[in-house]
């Protein structure tokens, strides 16, 4: 491929061509301001000077580099020059001055040193770049935002090929009177989406009135990172739609709503403000121990000790609405505590053959969840809605085929090898030489199988009333099974 | 109480236990018939089908291999030169590769360059470097922090090192240059014989709250070994600069740095080289009882005093139990109800884990639990044990008439099974008293990162040397329970006026919570 000179840096080039010694060019190849091709240069310089003077020859060449960049700054300095000239009343100054200018520069410089970086920047960015710290930070920012621009320019330029086509068809094929595609004629009636838009509201309204209460626990703002929030609205935003979706909606409540914090800000945002306005599900900044009395309140967690076996339709449950992608095991657990609320978590040990994964699951999975064990009762049906990358199968497969002699030996002494938190069979074993070095051949398979062995019994026993505190467990009799070992 | 010189604080222990297991239940073999077989399978990189060439090629050829490159014509320059940057290929290929980019488009992109840069760094062409220099300056409007942290290693190591602190200025402006510009830098600065702006940039490091890197230790200590060869140059007397790498060593001290058997002959070597003193330094070990094998001196106390330890005590039951929130490892009233415990209870020499205890063996733990109370009773030790609610249901593993006898022959407190029994373990024992130790397994280092800062990081982690009893190997039916001995000197950088002690790594596998072995003893007498 032919590059282009510029008029000055070609007369460089046959200044220094001609300082090397060859003469072996035709002066008729070189008309002024034209492009010469390298390769008549080469063949007759190297015809000449390898015999002689190989080393001189090579060192020359090697250089020459040197000598173009440097005079192409020379060529880019004198055009700067003019520029600057044209342009003096331009003034691309940003604020706070010289740190912004700086990150912007070190952003471009990165581009072209072939970082993952966005081409097109805003200043709201450039800001938020500035004020993160550490390079890594920097680099992990720049890299989200260049593959949002990705994206973007990805659908932007579907869209353009599409106006094309388009644009070509009607070309081709202009749309008149006589062109127009015929009505489709059925005797179904055609079917319009805000029919089904003004279904659902009726559905949520009805919910609102008479459907049961299901609480979400917004006060985890503190304890998240921007992205963490940003992802919780997400989730939140599935959230409500699948309750919308359902046969029999709740009655959706956000608690803890600060009116000011960012939770209800992005909400708003992303919902536009009348849409949030129209959507049928209740906000307050109140906690939800002052809107429901609190014998009616169970809190949803993973690190409770107490297991839910029934759907209780006169309970409202209370879900936290947090994402912990760093993992803060008990920060929901902790405020149940000391709102003295009962609590209960998902029989998620007694149904599902765990393998690797956080036992914590998503709003949206939660949502699904709990629909659908209103809607069913059936916790098979219900379950299925956990990530399957998380656990091998219901036990309920497994035990058709060993049913026979190993039910009844394990009863006796599978007590936990050591007294775990709440997490029963959890593969994510957070204790490393913590409690106990020696016997620590436990993996989280190995727990896992040992726990399996003990659920080996039906699980279809249904439970009359549901003792979600421990007090109440106190009270009960004395030769029930410890709350570790329930199945 | 028989004790035993393996403690689970010195360096190596836990390789060896690690070692250990692996043999017992000999995933050994296992992992290396997986090793074998797996190739690490690789995408397809960028200069896959790329061949470097082995000599300087003139333009011609480079114009062939373009065309013959599987890669896309434009991003040929920049996988060509990767490509000689990681066969390690002479210089001059590069130049070659460099001089047909030149020619055929009349401009080279900053990728390339900054490619080529690598190459000359790391191949040590520090004069072809500072050429680079002046071009990039010249063909671009600013450097980025990849090329900057190039052209300052590239420069300390010439004679025009000055030339690095400019572009370590224009660094700062947009990013915290790191320890490693600062360290070359330094070390080009002390190369020079310029002392003075050398302590001024290991100032500026400690200001941005950064730990300097050995390298720069040791750059330092042999700058001062290189005596007052230049000392007028480097603006800084003989004197001050003794007194600075003593700072430094404070500074070792105050952070609990070990340093690694390079640095330790660094230092070493300094302290042989100062004129009118007679130190000699030699490598040795320090008795179980505290007392050095090389000068026959005692060494530093592990108790702390009373300020360090009021101190600590505040702070465990503010960070550790309180922290930002109660409820997390346990609940107010559970913690006013031990409070009020520990208050009317007789002062204890020993605070039991239970439940770690216990764990030792599989099933029967109640039985465990036993043994180590009875041996603890026998020695007449007032004991506190710690569990959880659970242990005082009937089971297999915890029997009644077993827990019985335990709550006789010790004070027993149990938490609820949702809260966490450690920092009751650990509130109980400073609030007993210097004397009372605790005995566990757990190495507490979930707990301990809950505290705020280094300091009381490195006083809890002192304390606990002191003071944690751990059970020596297994205990068997019959025999009786051992327990590790507790080190009664500190693993940290001393010195009295005539005597400096250095605890370095020797080559040993070190976790971040085991404590070296070796010395290095300087001694100055006359």
């Amino acid at each position: 491929m032919m590059g282009l000179f510029s008029r000055r840096v070609s007369v460089e080039l046959w200044r220094l061509w001609s300082v090397s010694g060859t003469r072996h060019f035709s002066i008729g190849t070189f008309p002024t301001g034209q492009v010469c091709s390298p390769r008549s240069f080469s063949s007759g310089r190297f015809l000449r000077t390898d015999a002689s003077q190989p080393d001189q020859g090579d060192k020359i060449d090697l250089d020459l580099w040197k000598s173009v960049m440097r005079s192409q700054t020379a060529v880019d300095e004198s055009i700067e020059d003019d520029k600057e000239q044209v342009k003096k009343g331009d003034s691309t100054d940003y604020p706070s001055g010289c740190v912004l200018a700086a990150t912007r520069e070190l952003v471009s410089m990165w581009r072209q040193a072939g970082k993952l970086v966005p081409d097109k920047i805003t200043d709201q960015d450039v800001k938020t770049l500035a004020e993160l710290t550490t390079k890594s930070s920097k680099k992990k920012y720049l890299k989200f935002l260049a593959i949002r621009e990705g994206h973007k320019n990805k659908s932007k330029e579907k869209q353009e090929k599409k106006r094309a086509e388009r644009e070509q068809r009607l070309a081709e094929f202009p749309e008149t009177l006589e062109n127009r595609p015929p009505v489709k004629n059925s005797f179904l009636m055609q079917y319009r989406d805000h029919w089904l838009d003004r279904l659902l509201g009726w559905r949520g309204a009805q919910a609102m009135n008479f459907g049961q209460p299901l609480v979400f626990d917004m006060s985890y703002e503190a304890h998240m990172t921007p992205q963490e929030l940003t992802n919780s609205v997400s989730q939140m935003l599935e959230v409500e739609s699948c309750n919308r979706r359902s046969l029999d909606p709740f009655h959706l409540h956000l608690c803890n709503l600060q009116p000011e914090g960012g939770y209800r800000q992005q909400l708003v945002k992303r919902y536009s403000e009348d849409a949030w306005d129209r959507l049928l599900i209740t906000e307050t900044p109140q906690r939800h121990v002052d809107v429901f009395p609190q014998e009616q309140l169970v809190y949803l967690t993973a690190d409770s000790p107490n297991v839910l076996r029934t759907f209780d339709p006169s309970k409202v449950y209370v879900v936290g609405a947090m994402v912990d992608r760093s993992i803060q095991t008990g920060r929901s657990f902790a405020t149940a505590k000391r709102l003295q609320m009962a609590t209960a978590r998902l029989p998620l040990d007694q149904f599902l053959r765990w393998e690797i994964g956080a036992k914590t699951l998503t709003l949206d999975q939660m949502i699904r969840i709990l629909l659908t064990i209103k809607d069913t009762g059936s916790w098979e049906q219900a379950l299925a809605f956990v990530p399957k990358r998380k656990h091998d199968g219901f036990y309920q497969e497994k035990k058709q085929s060993e049913r026979g002699g190993t039910a009844a030996r394990d009863r006796g002494d599978r007590y936990p090898q050591r007294d775990q938190r709440e997490r029963q069979g959890s593969a994510r074993e957070p204790w490393g030489a913590g409690r106990g070095g020696q016997d620590r051949g436990v993996s989280g398979k190995g727990v896992g199988m040992a726990w399996e062995r003990e659920y080996k019994q039906p699980v279809t026993r249904i439970r009359s009333s549901q003792n979600s505190t421990t007090e109440d467990r106190r009270r009960t009799d004395k030769t029930r099974t410890p709350w570790y070992q329930q199945d | 109480m028989p004790s035993f010189p393996t403690s689970v604080f010195a360096a190596g222990n836990a390789k060896r236990t690690t070692e250990m297991l692996k043999r017992k239940t000999a995933l050994a073999s296992l992992e290396q018939e997986d090793a074998a077989g797996d190739q690490p399978r690789r995408r397809g990189f960028k200069t896959d089908g790329l061949v470097a060439p082995d000599r300087p090629l003139s333009p011609t050829e480079w114009k062939k291999q373009l065309e013959e490159a599987p890669c896309s014509p434009e991003r040929f320059d920049v996988h060509m030169m990767t490509l000689l940057f990681k066969t390690g290929a002479e210089l001059d290929i590069a130049k070659s590769l460099l001089t047909f980019v030149a020619l055929e488009t009349g401009t080279m992109s900053y990728q390339l360059l900054l490619q080529y840069l690598t190459l000359c760094v790391k191949g040590g062409h520090d004069a072809e470097a500072l050429d680079c220099y002046q071009i990039m300056r010249g063909a671009f409007p600013a450097l980025e922090t990849g090329a900057s942290s190039l052209f300052i290693k590239a420069f300390s190591r010439t004679e025009s090192w000055r030339e690095a602190l400019p572009i370590l200025r224009d660094m700062k402006k947009v990013i915290a240059p790191s320890t490693r510009n600062y360290s070359d830098i330094i070390g080009g600065a002390l190369l020079h014989g310029a002392a003075a702006p050398a302590w001024q940039l290991y100032d500026e490091v400690l200001g941005e709250g950064l730990t300097p890197l050995p390298d720069t230790w040791r750059a330092l200590f042999e700058g001062g070994a290189r005596g007052g060869r230049a000392e007028e140059e480097g603006g800084m007397s003989p004197a001050e600069y003794g007194e600075r790498l003593l700072g430094v060593l404070g500074y070792m001290r105050d952070n609990q740095v070990y340093p690694e058997r390079n640095l330790a002959d660094a230092i070493k070597t300094w302290f042989h080289s100062l004129p009118g003193h007679h130190w000699r330094g030699e490598w040795t070990t320090v008795s179980p009882k505290g007392v050095c094998k090389g000068c026959g001196s005692e060494l530093e106390s592990i108790q702390l005093t009373p300020e360090e330890y009021t101190h600590l005590e505040a702070r465990v039951m503010a960070d550790i139990i309180q922290g930002k929130d109660v409820f997390q490892k346990t609940t107010a009233e559970e913690l006013e109800s031990f409070k009020a415990f520990v208050k009317r209870k007789p002062v204890f020499d020993v605070v039991v884990d239970g439940l770690n205890v216990a764990n030792i063996v599989k099933g029967r733990q109640s039985e465990m639990l036993l043994a180590v109370v009875c041996e603890l009773e026998r020695q007449g030790l007032t004991t506190l044990v710690l569990g959880r609610k659970h242990m005082l249901r009937p089971s297999a593993s915890w029997d009644r008439r077993n827990m019985g006898l335990i709550q006789k022959k010790a004070h027993c407190f149990f938490t609820e099974n949702t809260s966490e029994d450690d920092p009751f373990l650990l509130y109980a024992t400073l609030h007993s008293g210097n004397h009372c130790r605790f005995l566990s397994r757990d190495l507490m280092r979930d707990h301990k990162a809950c505290l705020p800062d280094a300091l009381t990081r490195r006083l809890f982690f002192k304390w606990q040397r002191g003071h944690q009893l751990v059970i020596h190997g297994t205990v068997a039916q019959g025999r009786r329970v051992g327990f590790q001995m507790i080190s009664p000197y500190d693993t940290i950088v001393q010195s009295t006026g005539v005597s400096w002690h250095v605890p370095y790594d020797d080559s040993v596998d070190r976790s971040s919570y085991e404590v070296p072995q070796s010395w290095l003893c300087l001694t100055n007498k006359p």
